[in-house]
């Protein structure tokens, strides 16, 4: 029943998505651009908007999945790959590959990958020095530290570069579905897909893990092999995002936390809602972020920031109650 | 030479006023005001000039004041003289410490607010700077003026400004009607060229019309959706490289770019207004005559 709702939900945003954009149509020539690809309304419909509401669809989801995976990785509703520096990690990883001029689709999102991982690794071993429990304001420290220091490399690569892709990569960065396209779908699709799968597949070990190392062991769950589960996932699913959308905040962290509260904290159906709600919900941020200043475009991160922020300051408020 | 404040002008009037001002300046003196508002006096010409503006590099050589430069950003590639001076870095945001070491008694600064803190570092030094913004044509003849008179040849500025002028007028396309142009200055994400530009202004004097040229920014990220609907004639793309943006699938939604009709513009006469201005029209003229007749 629920689920249905959430459903109903994701689908009114994609057709509102659909309706809206510089180009201002009724629902009537946006189902007549989708019965013919060909004319006027069918290329905008084809060739521009869809490919962009699917790519924010995934690339939402991704996000909310792997900021669900985190929270329960490390026990704490405040985790989330761009305020972990998992994004900055993918970010520099990216420039990085275009300023050696290994760009291109099938070398940015790898070397995002690289950086994500590393960065990833270096939050988590850095904040559980203390061994036993990931202290909240800890973990979160450490992930703004990480993310400073890898924008701070990013500029000096970006300042020093001659390589004229990185012209604009700071726009690039700031995040954006300006240039979506089917390949661009496609190869996210090509990343996502298994860490995706294995995340779904690993809900009850997700569940054991929230509850804290001992309790998972008592209850007989690997907790390492688990862990780097949920390392390597979040990782490659943050590098595809990076990669195709440039960094985009605060996605996994609004709608795993309103989700959680509605469904419950068990991650066989957090998981796929998650997905849903997180999906629809940055569909909506970009047709925000195409439509207010038309023909201008905002970043879109800047929306999910306006969205995300006050609600991280709330939780992070509560976890310090 | 040191600085003075608008407000100081005003007290020293008053004090002049009332018959107990300063002893009267040495005849040779001159003040500016730069194009931040700030006045700086000279007590003679500059002899030692560091641009920190490509087209203020230009626009001395033009001036007849090449042998004054000593030092320029990586940026200053025209003429090719320029090239021999030193570079010290960055035109924006400057490493001061490279400037003062060229020893230069005139900075010609970029008037930014990335730049406001090198501008009153350089003034605490005693170095006289000039913040220029030549963004447009008409600022490229107030400041071709104004650096004319800081190296202590107005005749010139007044007769560089009236030849270009001249030069400009005879390039600029007569009557209306021409194509619509999409100007990008970028593609991912798109960066459309818009009215606050200097290309804008080429673009309508070549007897085109910008697409964008109702937008007031002078670039902006734009949605390619908004190309489709104003369905430009001709796609223009700045650079020297071959416009790779065409073979994107994302664009394949604009006329233009299926059929091909964009066409390309290179060299540093876009960049910048300079001297070559009228060039860069019957450049872009020539362009679009050739794409029209393809």
């Amino acid at each position: 029943m629920k689920g249905a709702l959430l459903i109903l939900v994701a689908i009114a945003a994609v057709l509102v998505a659909m309706a809206v954009g510089a180009v201002p149509m009724p629902i009537a020539s946006v189902l007549e651009g989708a019965l013919h690809p060909g004319s006027a309304a069918g290329q905008i419909i084809w060739d521009l908007r869809l490919p962009r509401i699917v790519l924010a669809f995934l690339v939402g989801g991704a996000l909310g999945v792997s900021g669900t995976a985190l929270q329960a990785l490390v026990r704490n509703p405040l985790a989330e790959p761009y305020l972990l520096g998992i994004s900055g990690g993918a970010g520099l990883g990216a420039v990085a590959a275009i300023a050696l001029g290994a760009g291109g689709l099938a070398g940015v999102p790898l070397a995002a990958f690289g950086g994500a991982l590393a960065s990833s690794l270096v939050v988590y071993s850095v904040a559980s020095v203390q061994g036993a429990r990931l202290e909240p304001r800890v973990l979160v420290l450490v992930g703004v530290i990480v993310a400073a220091f890898c924008g701070a490399i990013t500029s000096a690569l970006l300042t020093v570069s001659s390589e004229a892709a990185l012209r604009n990569a700071f726009l690039w960065l700031l995040g954006g579905f300006g240039t979506a396209s089917w390949p661009a779908v496609a190869v996210f699709s090509v990343y996502a897909a298994l860490p995706l799968l294995a995340l779904f597949a690993a809900a009850r070990s997700l569940d054991l893990l929230s509850l804290g190392d001992e309790s998972a062991h008592a209850l007989g769950l690997a907790t390492e092999s688990t862990k780097r589960l949920v390392f390597v996932a979040t990782a490659l699913l943050t590098a595809a995002s990076v990669a195709v959308s440039g960094m985009i905040g605060f996605v996994g962290l609004v709608a795993p936390h309103l989700l959680r509260g509605w469904l419950g904290p068990l991650h066989r159906r957090l998981l796929p809602a998650v997905f849903i709600g997180s999906g629809a919900l940055l569909v909506t941020a970009d047709a925000i972020a195409r439509t207010v200043f038309r023909p201008s475009e905002l970043p879109v991160g800047a929306i999910t920031a306006l969205i995300g922020v006050p609600l991280f300051a709330i939780l992070l408020r509560r976890s310090l109650a | 030479m040191r600085l003075r404040s608008r407000a100081w002008d005003a007290l020293l009037g008053l004090a002049v006023m009332a018959g107990c001002g300063r002893p009267a300046p040495a005849a040779r003196t001159f003040a500016l005001t730069d194009d931040a508002g700030v006045v700086t006096d000279f007590a003679r010409p500059a002899g030692r000039v560091v641009s920190l503006v490509p087209a203020g590099t230009e626009l001395l050589y033009a001036l007849g004041g090449g042998p004054l430069l000593v030092g320029r950003t990586r940026w200053c590639d025209y003429p090719a003289e320029a090239l021999a001076v030193p570079s010290v870095g960055d035109g924006l945001s400057p490493n001061v410490e490279a400037v003062i070491a060229r020893r230069p008694d005139l900075v010609l600064l970029y008037r930014s607010a990335t730049n406001a803190q090198a501008a009153s570092r350089l003034r605490g030094l005693g170095v006289a700077v000039l913040e220029i913004a030549i963004d447009r044509q008409q600022d490229f003849e107030r400041d071709a003026r104004l650096l004319a008179r800081a190296i202590g040849r107005p005749g010139a500025g007044d007769s560089l400004v009236a030849a270009v002028a001249a030069k400009l007028t005879a390039a600029t396309a007569t009557g209306t009607g021409g194509p619509s142009v999409l100007a990008l200055a970028w593609t991912d994400p798109p960066i459309a060229i818009g009215g606050g530009s200097f290309l804008d202004e080429i673009i309508r004097r070549a007897g085109a019309r910008n697409l964008f040229g109702d937008q007031p920014q002078p670039s902006f990220v734009v949605s390619i959706e908004a190309v489709v609907a104003r369905k430009p004639d001709l796609i223009l793309a700045v650079g020297d490289e071959e416009p790779a943006f065409v073979r994107r699938p994302e664009w394949r939604a604009v006329a233009a770019v299926r059929d091909r009709r964009f066409f390309r513009v290179a060299g540093s006469m876009f960049d910048r207004p300079s001297p070559r201005i009228a060039d860069a029209v019957l450049a872009l003229r020539s362009a679009l005559d050739s794409v029209r007749t393809r």
